[in-house]
């Protein structure tokens, strides 16, 4: 029976099949990746790692996002993996862990002589805990921080707003004519969940309370939208209703936009001379939301469970992940997960400066996961859609959290 | 006809049939076994049999009445107008007498890209930020939120129209001058003009290429996908999301496999009777 059910899953997903990869033989390991700057940083570090494991080879399928989760979900199903080893982001991992596509990561991880487990940023290693048993190891972090074009502040005398009622006043007060004061995300679905959080945590606001019951439509959540609107109503560009990361950036880039909230590694790349804010680079900082508790992402490294070639697997995981190798990875532009790393003066000088690793460490001291717990991806998309209707006045406020209340109390039953 | 000629006819379509058999039948009736379990595909060791419990929390999300109203609001709105348009253009380029084979090539050509190219495409022509529509459009002091909440799906239904009109141009271009002269002539001699010839002739003589034109267009509308995949995720709240969109994340998404099959098979329903109706309405009244 489970084998008939096996094959029927596999006949529904057949177009995901055809475009797989073949299974890695003995001494070989497939990992998927997503197409970003970090996966470009690994690829070059792993000549390192085939120089000292000679008789372990590494094959990368990068690829979009959005060809991530079908692949990975594919491949688990399969009798054996394609992939050996997985990134995994974080609204995934109790889905996945539970669903049993996932290798428990305690007993090697304890094993691992020099590995330093507790280095990682607690708030960061938490996230691949399932009932008590280690999923994932971090690999880089996307935690939401207030990037600010520094000069206008300095300019006008204005301070880094420390509350989301300041920031509001702010971001109203820097919007004129030709330049607006904050360049919103409000596009439906992960966009501007992952943006209106920090305005909910801001209001003291969060998705369940410690019962594990829903309470994202409670007077916490309505007043963290209202001001979400208000705030893109009054300072953010018009007809930016749809806006993603990438409208956002430019706006940002191009001088249109005072404020962002956004990936904190996005500060380096703003500020880099000849990159994509031209005579700007150099005027943007970095600082931890206003309301001080962020939105924490992370993509952690995974061993599939019908993996053929866990050993080899671990090996590698163990290698890129450690402090060591960490290191080199920041100060090639990677985003830490480590305390050593964020705290060494090496990284410091070779990477993006104190600075920006002291606000990286403020915000992911005080940042909690966008969402956990099962379907959590479905619980963002629902949460997401409402928000966008109430951003774009199709639906009241209170009428957008109900709904979102109830959409998420049926995807988690 | 005698029972050995049945016989071989039977036998020289049974490749056809055991080929339809596997392409479509089997992932049809595979999907009706789906849309009765509940079938997650991250708890595929604990599929349950439901019985109609998939349709009736279908019928009842809010999200799926509201996509499949968007999606035929857009199949309504995308098939009229690429039917004007593209039977208005046909007349037009029938008449042509220069450069007619370079002009069909030219209104041609959108057919022929990718749709998922399309909504790319115009999801940059059309952006408030680095669109150049909205740009040149900003020069004349007009402001427009294509992909706001009130314009979205109309920006989509414009997509559509622009790629998918050479289409019917090129259906009723083939009908138009397959249909006989004499007919034309007559009307021609009898002092008819332009548009009584039109509405009195050709639109007569022309409607089942109309009505084959409009249930192949609308078959193809109704799986609007790439184009809101590419350019807004059914948003504005869920101002665009589409019946195909609605069961891609229900699916493939969320992984509830059971649920995206029910939807599944009430989009198949709710086609076959808009098929069996256009049909029926395409056949000539006869008076007895």
């Amino acid at each position: 029976m489970k084998k008939l059910k096996l094959s029927t899953a596999m006949a529904a997903l057949t177009w995901a099949t055809i475009s797989t990869s073949q299974v890695a033989q003995a001494g070989e390991i497939n990992i998927i990746m997503e197409e970003v700057p970090d996966y470009d940083i690994v690829a070059k570090l792993t000549d390192q790692f085939t120089e000292q494991n000679p008789g372990i080879t590494v094959n990368f399928d990068a690829m979009p996002f959005d060809a991530m989760r079908d692949k990975i979900l594919t491949s688990s199903l399969a009798p054996s993996a394609t992939y050996d080893v997985i990134i995994i982001d974080n609204p995934w991992t109790d889905e996945f862990a539970r669903a049993g596509f996932l290798e428990p990561l305690d007993k090697l991880i304890s094993g691992q002589d020099g590995y330093a487990y507790d280095d990682f940023v607690p708030a960061l290693a938490d996230i691949s805990k399932v009932d008590g048993s280690i999923y994932g190891v971090p690999y880089y972090n996307y935690a939401l921080g207030l990037i600010v074009r520094q000069d206008i502040f300095d300019s006008k005398g204005l301070t880094i707003p420390k509350t989301i009622k300041d920031y509001m006043s702010v971001v109203k007060s820097l919007t004129t004519n030709d330049m607006y004061g904050a360049a919103m995300q409000p596009q439906k679905g992960y966009k501007i969940m992952e943006e209106w959080k920090n305005w909910l945590y801001a209001n003291g606001g969060e998705l369940f309370d410690d019962s594990g019951n829903v309470i994202i439509n409670n007077q916490a959540a309505v007043d963290a939208l209202n001001q979400y609107i208000e705030t893109h109503s009054q300072a953010a560009p018009p007809n930016s209703a749809n806006w993603g990361f990438d409208e956002a950036l430019r706006s940002v880039s191009s001088g249109k936009a005072a404020t962002m909230l956004s990936y904190n590694w996005m500060l380096p790349a703003l500020n880099a001379k000849g990159g994509m804010s031209g005579d700007l680079a150099g005027n943007f900082t970095l600082h931890p939301v206003p309301g001080g508790k962020s939105v924490l992402g992370l993509w952690s490294w995974g061993i599939t469970s019908n993996s053929d070639n866990k050993d080899d697997a671990w090996t590698f995981i163990s290698w890129i992940s450690s402090p060591e190798v960490a290191k080199q990875r920041a100060i090639m532009g990677g985003a830490p997960v480590r305390n050593s790393v964020m705290n060494s003066p090496e990284v410091w000088e070779k990477g993006y400066g104190k600075a920006y690793y002291s606000a990286l460490a403020d915000i992911l001291d005080g940042s909690a996961p966008l969402s956990s717990g099962n379907n959590a991806e479905e619980l963002i998309e629902i949460v997401g859609t409402e928000l966008s209707a109430a951003v774009t006045g199709q639906k009241s406020v209170k009428e957008a959290l109900d709904a979102a209340a109830n959409g998420v109390e049926r995807a988690i039953k | 006809m005698n029972a050995a000629k049945m016989h071989i006819k039977y036998k020289l379509i049974l490749p056809l049939v055991f080929l339809l058999s596997g392409i479509m039948l089997y992932p049809l009736i595979f999907s009706a076994w789906l849309s009765l379990q509940d079938y997650r595909l991250t708890r595929i060791n604990d599929v349950q049999f439901v019985g109609f419990e998939n349709f009736g929390l279908i019928a009842t999300d809010s999200s799926f009445l509201n996509a499949m109203g968007n999606t035929i609001i857009f199949v309504l709105s995308a098939v009229t107008f690429e039917l004007v348009l593209g039977l208005s253009l046909a007349l037009l380029v029938q008449k042509l007498v220069i450069f007619r084979g370079a002009i069909r090539s030219i209104l041609l050509a959108p057919m022929f890209i990718t749709p998922i190219a399309v909504g790319l495409m115009f999801r940059f022509l059309l952006n408030s930020e680095i669109g150049i529509i909205p740009f040149y459009l900003l020069k004349f002091g007009v402001s427009i939120d294509w992909f706001g909440p009130e314009l979205a799906l109309f920006s989509i239904v414009l997509i559509d129209v622009w790629q998918w009109t050479p289409f019917m141009l090129l259906m009723f271009l083939a009908g138009l001058e397959a249909l006989p002269k004499t007919p034309f002539e007559a009307a021609r001699v009898d002092g008819a003009g332009p548009w009584l010839t039109f509405i009195s002739i050709t639109l007569p003589m022309l409607r089942p290429v109309i009505v084959v034109a409009i249930i192949i267009r609308a078959l193809d509308a109704f799986k609007v996908f790439e184009y809101v995949f590419a350019i807004t995720r059914g948003g504005p709240g869920n101002s665009t999301e589409t019946i195909m969109y609605y069961i891609y994340q229900t699916g493939f998404r969320f992984f509830r496999m059971g649920e995206a099959a029910a939807a599944s098979i009430l989009l198949i329903i709710f086609i076959l009777l808009l098929v069996i109706l256009l049909v029926n309405l395409s056949r000539p009244k006869v008076t007895k």
